[in-house]
């Protein structure tokens, strides 16, 4: 492997370079290891990658960092100084700042002050509201969020942007960024990146997470990579890896990517959309056949997302019908409920919002969307039960002790797996994936892209929504590119390139 | 559609740390542990509290509080909660009783009308939280509210006493001296027990008082499950209002209001999570028993009476806590 171990090469680097340093932590729970020895060191001023597939560590590791959770054995320094007993708040005091992966924002305040959240200028403890709003209105500039908008209110990227602006402006030495890039778009990211050249030339110090090598080849000094709990490699310096490596370092073998032989369409209609009218998405006519593979892409609230929606029932439809095998056409589906007895599922974006039931077991929750097939008098069969789950936990390739453990020990990639379990036990001809592979890694996209396209094979449907480009070119037949609620453009066969969705999405 | 990938590694098989195992048990049936010991140690202090009779009084006293307790922990696990339960018992076993001494009819409709109307007051209160988005807590303290008014205004604020020997048959029966209506608390236990456990119900319970929006997604009707789940525990207030009648022999103008901190504290000392989707009637029936010796405990061991409040709810706090305990470092 053409990668030197990161002990050595940091042990050569003087100590006033490294900023923070991850020293031996080990983290356990209960008889589960989590992290092994990690060592470690991050130098001032740098981007610093931190690679690894889901369950690998990066969120405990992050999690220890940022003092939400204390590690079982193992030292961390900042600046030198050890940090005894760290929580959030003292971390947050010597300049260690994590955003996450599910953005922590409080609904039903403004924008400004879940900005300030913490950090209220005050004076004799009271805050200074004035102050406030207009600090907060100078961070906000040029991001296009009102200040006094309700947070609530507030779509996913502009949430997302309202967190990084709080870390970036908080006075953070360290800022961790947990897939900062999963919901933004393409101009969203360059401005993120760009934003962040900046702040390291004024000495603040990244530790970047995300699943996209190219991201991390684009923005990334120096990268750590952890696998299984354990620091599978580093390097100092970036430039000298390839895509491929990183990939490789990240697996622990080499990774083959996957793409779907684009079909043309043919066959009988089986699934067809007349005049669809619900709030944000208007659309005259979609025709899919069996086997067929869509994409759905555009900028949020462009309709993509919301037409998804409104064919599984969650977004009301105000008029439009829906028709099977070139049958008549039916109203479209009022509840979830109503479209999965069609034959129709989702699989929600946001998993742990709408995805999964965290305290339930996996078998529950793989089997939760298709009780009534295994039950009599509305008693469920758990032998049936049990072999169903267990063959999903086994072909999704679930990392678990068991199908019993419940759903919140996984991690991300690992609960959209158990989502998928959910969604395909309902055996349907029509399946909607919103971002399917949002937050998950490169060894987990390219199976479930591969799922996807068996799939596809058996007749079943597919739609994705997607604003993942790469995906798209990977594993659909067609887009369809949505803007202003409605198709705009049908991208099909060779004109499928990452470049032509990224110029017509954005356009 | 089957087998398609396998990229599992192994995992990491759970290696026993026996302390660390045994901590975790103890911690887990804490309820159960200091419920024994309660048991010994007001066995100590009063040789009167571990005779059979005793034990049979406890069973009696724990009937009442138990099919209450069932009752108030179904919404909980739904993620909600009702208040109303205890005023709905008082309220629709006047409206039985009353059924019964002025409108002439026998005692067993006359029951069942009573039963009637508590299950249609939890219909009532389900139709309102799920279709109206009323608030449950403020909507069910107002339905609280409005059946304690209602009840006193239907006795005058006299207590009924007019009941007829059938009605009251099952709160004094006994079989070869064991009392009967005990049976009644655990046939409920076990129904529910078995409807939590084995139904789609059941199982959607769960579900949705662990995640609504999920559990929507996944094909859930939601409002669907928390109305249902409020009927049944409307029916479960309403036959707890018959036996305490029956029991009593009597239905005072405030009849049940004094259950209402013990019916909810008794499922969330077994475990009921107030955040919904948590609990199960193993629970439920260690939280009762515990909340009944220590009640009864504590009445025959001559604990001077200004000082029972005081330490039966030290003993609830006591309770609680090591709970919260396990939660917090042994979850």
């Amino acid at each position: 492997m053409p990668v030197q171990m990161n002990a050595s090469a940091d042990n050569r680097r003087e100590a006033a370079d490294i900023v923070l340093r991850v020293e031996n932590i080990r983290k356990t729970y209960g008889s589960l290891v989590a992290l092994r020895n990690v060592t470690i060191d991050i130098r001032r001023g740098t981007i610093h990658g931190l690679l690894g597939e889901n369950g690998a560590g990066k969120s405990t590791l992050v999690g220890i960092i940022s003092g939400q959770k204390s590690p079982t054995s193992g030292t961390i320094r900042l600046d030198g100084h050890e940090i005894f007993h760290a929580d959030v708040r003292s971390m947050e005091e010597a300049g260690v700042f994590l955003v996450t992966q599910e953005p922590m924002i409080i609904d039903h305040i403004s924008a400004a002050e879940n900005l300030m959240l913490g950090i209220w200028p005050s004076r004799r403890g009271f805050v200074r509201w004035k102050k406030l709003k207009a600090d907060a209105a100078r961070m906000l500039e040029g991001s296009n969020i009102n200040p006094e908008a309700r947070a609530g209110s507030l779509d996913a990227v502009a949430r997302r942007k309202l967190n990084i602006l709080r870390a970036m402006f908080s006075g953070g030495k360290v800022i961790i960024l947990d897939e900062p890039t999963a919901a933004l778009t393409v101009p969203d990211r360059r401005q993120l990146f760009e934003f962040m050249r900046q702040l390291k030339q004024k000495g603040v110090t990244f530790i970047f997470i995300s699943h996209y090598n190219e991201e991390i080849l684009e923005i990334c000094d120096a990268v750590s990579v952890l696998r299984d709990g354990s620091l599978a490699g580093g390097t100092d310096d970036v430039r000298s890896l390839t895509s491929e490596q990183l990939s490789e370092l990240v697996l622990g073998r080499g990774l083959d990517l996957f793409q779907r032989d684009r079909r043309a369409a043919e066959g009988p209609v089986a699934i067809q959309l007349r005049n669809v009218i619900a709030p944000h998405v208007q659309v005259d006519s979609l025709e899919l056949r069996a086997g067929d593979v869509v994409g759905f892409t555009g900028l949020p609230g462009a309709g993509a997302k919301e037409l998804a929606r409104t064919i599984f029932g969650l977004h009301p439809a105000r008029e439009g019908t829906i028709s099977f095998d070139g049958g008549p056409g039916e109203r479209l589906p009022t509840h979830p409920r109503d479209a999965l007895d069609r034959g129709i599922a989702y699989l929600s974006d946001d998993r742990r919002k709408d995805g999964v039931v965290g305290h339930l077991s996996i078998a529950a929750n793989i089997a939760l969307s298709s009780l009534d097939e295994r039950s009599w008098m509305g008693f469920i069969d758990s032998k049936r039960e049990a072999r169903l789950c267990d063959d999903y936990f086994a072909s999704m390739g679930i990392k678990a002790p068991s199908p019993l453990v419940a759903v919140d020990t996984l991690s991300g990639g690992n609960q959209q797996k158990v989502c998928l379990g959910r969604v395909l036990a309902t055996r349907p001809r029509l399946l909607i994936l919103d971002e399917p592979t949002r937050g998950i890694d490169i060894g987990v996209k390219q199976d479930v892209l591969r799922i996807i396209d068996q799939l596809s094979r058996t007749g079943v449907c597919v739609i994705i929504v997607s604003t993942d480009t790469d995906e798209l070119v990977r594993a659909v037949d067609r887009v369809l590119v949505f803007r202003s609620g409605s198709v705009q453009e049908v991208v099909t066969g060779g004109d499928i390139t990452t470049g032509n969705l990224r110029n017509l999405s954005q356009a | 559609m089957t087998a398609i990938v396998s990229t599992a590694k192994g995992s990491a098989a759970p290696k026993g740390d026996k302390l660390h195992q045994t901590i975790r048990w103890v911690l887990h049936n804490v309820v159960w542990i200091w419920l024994f010991a309660l048991v010994v140690g007001f066995g100590l202090f009063n040789e009167f509290f571990l005779t059979v009779m005793n034990m049979q009084n406890i069973m009696v006293q724990a009937t009442v509080l138990g099919m209450l307790g069932l009752a108030v922990a179904l919404p909980l696990l739904v993620a909600e909660i009702d208040l109303s339960i205890p005023a709905n018992l008082g309220f629709s076993s006047a409206i039985g009783a009353l059924a019964y001494s002025d409108l002439g009819m026998p005692w067993f409709p006359a029951m069942m009308v009573g039963v009637a109307v508590a299950t249609l007051i939890g219909f009532f209160n389900g139709l309102c939280i799920t279709k109206l988005r009323m608030v449950s807590l403020i909507q069910t303290l107002s339905m609280m509210i409005i059946l304690q008014g209602a009840l006193l205004a239907l006795t005058q604020g006299k207590t009924l006493t007019n009941l007829s020997d059938g009605y009251v048959w099952i709160g004094q029966a006994s079989v070869a001296g064991w009392p009967v209506m005990p049976l009644i608390f655990i046939l409920s236990l076990v129904l529910i027990g078995i409807m939590l456990r084995m139904t789609v119900f059941g199982r959607s319970i769960y579900a949705v008082g662990g995640n609504p929006a999920a559990s929507n997604s996944a094909g859930i009707r939601v409002d669907r499950i928390k109305i249902i789940t409020y009927t049944v525990s409307g029916f479960l207030a309403g036959v707890a209002g018959f036996l305490l009648a029956s029991w009593q022999m009597a239905i005072t103008s405030n009849q049940g209001s004094s259950y209402l901190l013990y019916a909810i504290a008794a499922p969330i000392i077994g475990g009921v999570s107030v955040f919904g989707g948590r609990g199960n009637v193993t629970g439920i029936l260690g939280g009762v028993l515990l909340l009944t010796v220590i009640q009864v405990g504590l009445a025959i061991t001559n604990v001077p009476s200004f000082y029972v409040g005081m330490i039966g709810g030290f003993m609830i706090f006591i309770a609680v806590a090591i709970d919260a305990i396990r939660v917090r470092y042994f979850a």
